[in-house]
């Protein structure tokens, strides 16, 4: 019976050769054809070792010590090269930048098919029903590299399609698209399961994969199974706070539970409408003569601010938080921090007043140690010795990583280098944080806690943060920017700029549950609650 | 992910040609600008080079940064060498001088003098030349080869398939090299860091830069590692690869590669006959009265 199956997993375990413990633990489980599997787990859980077990890069590229085995369809390919393997199994990475190697569309689907050496007629054929089955025939001629985020996945999943996988691999497809460009390719995803392909799909935002009904959901942690079943069971089986459930599910479980605090954000500041801390005048910028990517942008920041911007890829919304600390000086118009123009300004001298934390982390790690690495930046500012250590051990801890201190920061895992990041520039204790793309590769449980703990966090006066996740929104900040195509859409209060479900959708954002069940609620809350909350409102 | 040069598809000479062809023009260029030090016939390799940059249409603007940075380069190690007079003595023995400047003042009994000679006015001349024809070819190519086609030409080239794939890679990390630097750069000095403020010793210094080097290292390392991944990941490797694209010899790039051999074989011809060495004109020396 199970040689027939496409996936068998018999007690599988690995050890990474580097490290004391494993990383998966005695999994078992097969998949069926047509079947979505999906798999959730807070990083770290061996989610992506075992994906990396079934499509043999691991004992290939990662050596370790492996123990039970692998049968696809009956077969066990231990002893296969990758070339094999890869025509039955599928993988698409997390970040589809990882993963195009070609400069153009055509030529990165086509990748692989070349490498197998089939004729050449053959692989434009297979090439070309590709981009039609995702319906992304109009990229063929396109440069991989000018390609949106939601484009960009598309192209990689075509460029594995075409070698026609029985077995689809999917590490977090979702975490670097807009919310429209995500519903998008899960729409695919079904449509691919619906017609015969296997897919194990990685993804932690339980809620966003819901609306495709996959037909059976893994739930790991620290290596291990912990619940395999469908997705009905997954709700009593795993903590809501681990995993992110449906806002109503959440409210339900929540119940039971002492009502959550009441939020502080930003304590001991008051919002003020006097003197902005930022100002942005008619702000106009373009990377090239004649490409404009920001059009006349006008807007405070003022004490007492959590501003959430959200927007589209390719909305123009990093190049316009570059534009609060110098690193981009706009093209017309002018931009004020503290009352000073940013073109009279050095970046490091803005630094002081307003602290940035970049989308990747890989990009400003260097330090031997996380102390050090913490220390960096109030250093260059000329804080005493005694003050650096106090803020560097508080940073450590609002992102969880205390017990890291003394660890070199690249040996960490993504998560924890990009709570490293974001530590880095706490530390210097800006009176204004901006944050691009903070939650971004991380699970919901830690992102979830160090957003709390950022805007407790005393000392900061305003807070801005990009974000694909309206929930996010939802839940932390007071005012909400909409930007599309380089323009403010929408600046207002959370409840003013997100009942708008028709505004939301023009700029590719998705309403969620807990928006839902919040706009449901907001008569008698007057404003936006988590879902905890939400579930100690009285007359619910 | 890497990113490309920035080519686009342009109405001109050099991309009228196959890119095979073109290489093969280059590097016989190349090599004979290299064999010569006489500016006659450098002259007229800087005339090609320069006739190819009109019709390249790749505008001021696009190519202004990489042609500042390397006149700048020129200029300065043109002027060195003749402000010290070396470099050129190996291809000159006698100096005919023309002026001699005396600085108005000693420095512990050296009083500086610049001796302006025909021999180094002309060797600056000729270095200039000889160093500007290169470049100028050399800067077209990432304008002019479609990134696209990268693998393909070297494979036709003769490389075997998995070293033209990683020559095509090689290509196109040099400008994502240069993106991940700026990110770098961008990220550092939102920590305060300043590059402008390195101060110290040399050893010093360089461990001041650590906050740049340190990530843009890591982050090509891992970029290669993914690289690498993604490829195995398609089957790269494992047998003989099938070219998506597809390029052919017209009648046009065989004469150009017929040029660019007759160039070469000339010069070497030139050479053996004893010509192309390094020359100021006779009329020149006898006005000087040498």
């Amino acid at each position: 019976m199970t040689a027939d199956l496409p996936l068998v997993v018999e007690d599988l375990s690995f050890r990474y050769r580097d490290r004391a413990e494993a990383a998966i633990r005695g999994l078992s489980f097969e998949a069926h054809p047509g079947e979505i599997l999906l798999i959730a787990g807070a990083s770290g859980c061996g989610k992506t070792t075992l994906i990396r077990a079934i499509n043999g890069l691991i004992p290939r590229s990662y050596k370790g010590e492996v123990s039970g085995r692998i049968l696809l369809f009956g077969q066990d390919p231990a002893g296969w090269p990758l070339a094999r393997i890869s025509q039955l199994v599928g993988t698409v990475l997390q970040d589809p930048e990882r993963q195009i190697l070609g400069t153009k569309v055509l030529n990165e689907v086509a990748f692989g098919l070349e490498n197998l050496g089939l004729p050449r007629d053959e692989i434009l054929r297979r090439a070309d029903a590709a981009l039609d089955y995702l319906n992304i025939a109009s990229l063929r001629l396109r440069e991989t590299y000018n390609l949106s985020g939601g484009e960009k996945q598309k192209v990689a999943l075509a460029g594995v399609l075409a070698m026609r996988p029985k077995i689809l691999l999917l590490d977090e497809p979702l975490a670097s698209l807009d919310p429209a460009s995500a519903s998008e390719t899960l729409g695919m995803v079904r449509r691919l399961a619906d017609e015969g392909m296997t897919v194990l799909m990685v993804e932690h935002r339980v809620e966003d994969v819901l609306g495709i009904r996959p037909e059976r959901v893994m739930f790991m942690s620290e290596g291990e199974i912990r619940y395999l079943g469908p997705l009905d069971g997954l709700e009593r089986a795993v903590d809501y706070r681990e995993v992110k459930l449906p806002a109503e599910v959440v409210i339900r479980r929540a119940k039971a539970d002492p009502p959550p605090p009441p939020p502080t954000i930003l304590p001991g500041v008051e919002r003020r409408d006097d003197e902005p801390l930022v100002r942005f005048e008619n702000v106009a910028f373009g990377y090239e003569a004649g490409t404009e990517v920001l059009h006349g942008i006008n807007l405070d920041i003022r004490r007492g601010d959590v501003i959430a911007v959200l927007g589209p890829n390719g909305a123009g919304k990093t190049t316009f938080v570059k534009h609060a600390i110098g690193l981009l000086k706009p093209g017309a118009g002018r931009v004020l921090v503290n009352g000073r123009d940013t073109r009279q300004a050095s970046v490091a001298e803005i630094a002081g007043t307003l602290g940035y934390v970049f989308q990747s982390p890989s990009h400003m790690l260097f330090a031997p140690t996380v102390y050090e690495e913490l220390a960096f930046g109030p250093r260059n500012l000329g804080h005493p010795k005694e003050q650096i250590e106090k803020e560097v051990k508080e940073a450590l801890q609002i992102v969880n990583l205390s017990d890291k201190e003394k660890d070199p920061p690249l040996a960490l895992s993504f998560g924890q280098q990009k709570r490293v990041s974001i530590a880095a520039i706490l530390a210097m204790r800006s009176r204004i944080l901006v944050m691009d793309e903070p939650t971004a590769g991380q699970d919901y449980q830690n992102y979830m806690n160090f957003m709390d703990s950022i805007l407790q966090m005393p000392g900061f006066e305003a807070i801005l943060f990009i974000t694909h996740d309206v929930d996010l929104a939802v839940i932390y900040a007071n005012r909400v920017l909409l930007m599309a195509e380089g323009r403010l859409v929408a600046d207002g209060s959370p409840q003013e700029v997100l009942r708008d479900v028709h505004r939301l959708e023009a700029c590719r954002l998705v309403p969620t549950s807990l928006l839902a069940a919040n706009l449901k609620r907001l008569e008698h809350t007057g404003r936006f609650l988590r879902a905890e909350a939400l579930a100690h409102v009285s007359s619910f | 992910m890497l990113v490309a040069w920035r080519y686009r598809k342009r109405k001109s000479f050099i991309q009228s040609f196959d890119p095979r062809a073109w290489l093969i023009f280059y590097a016989c260029t190349l090599v004979v600008t290299l064999f010569f030090w006489d500016l006659r016939f450098l002259l007229v390799l800087l005339g090609l080079a320069v006739f190819v940059l009109v019709t390249s249409g790749v505008t001021w603007k696009e190519m202004r940064r990489a042609f500042l940075f390397i006149i700048g380069f020129i200029v300065f190690f043109a002027f060195l060498t003749f402000l010290t007079g070396r470099g050129g003595t190996e291809v000159y023995r006698q100096e005919h001088l023309l002026v001699e400047f005396r600085a108005p003042f000693s420095l512990f009994g050296w009083t500086p003098v610049l001796k302006v000679t025909l021999e180094r006015i002309f060797f600056a001349a000729s270095q200039f030349a000889r160093i500007f024809g290169i470049a100028i070819m050399t800067i077209l190519i990432p304008y002019s080869l479609d990134p696209a086609l990268y693998g393909v030409t070297f494979r036709g080239l003769g490389l075997p398939d998995k070293i033209a794939y990683a020559m095509d890679l090689t290509m196109r990390f040099i400008p994502t090299f240069g993106r991940d630097f700026q990110l770098t750069r961008d990220a550092q000095r939102a920590r305060g860091y300043e590059l402008e403020k390195i101060r110290g010793g040399l050893i010093e210094q360089v461990r001041k830069l650590g906050p740049l080097i340190v990530p843009v290292t890591i982050h090509a390392i891992i970029g290669s590692e993914d690289i690498i991944d993604a490829m195995d990941l398609r089957a790269f490797g494992v047998g003989p690869r099938t070219w998506l694209e597809q390029l052919t010899y017209r009648t046009r790039d065989r004469l150009l590669i017929a040029f660019g051999l007759l160039l070469l074989v000339a010069a070497l011809t030139l050479m053996f006959l004893g010509y192309g060495g390094f020359w100021v004109p006779e009329s020149l020396i006898r006005a000087v009265g040498g």
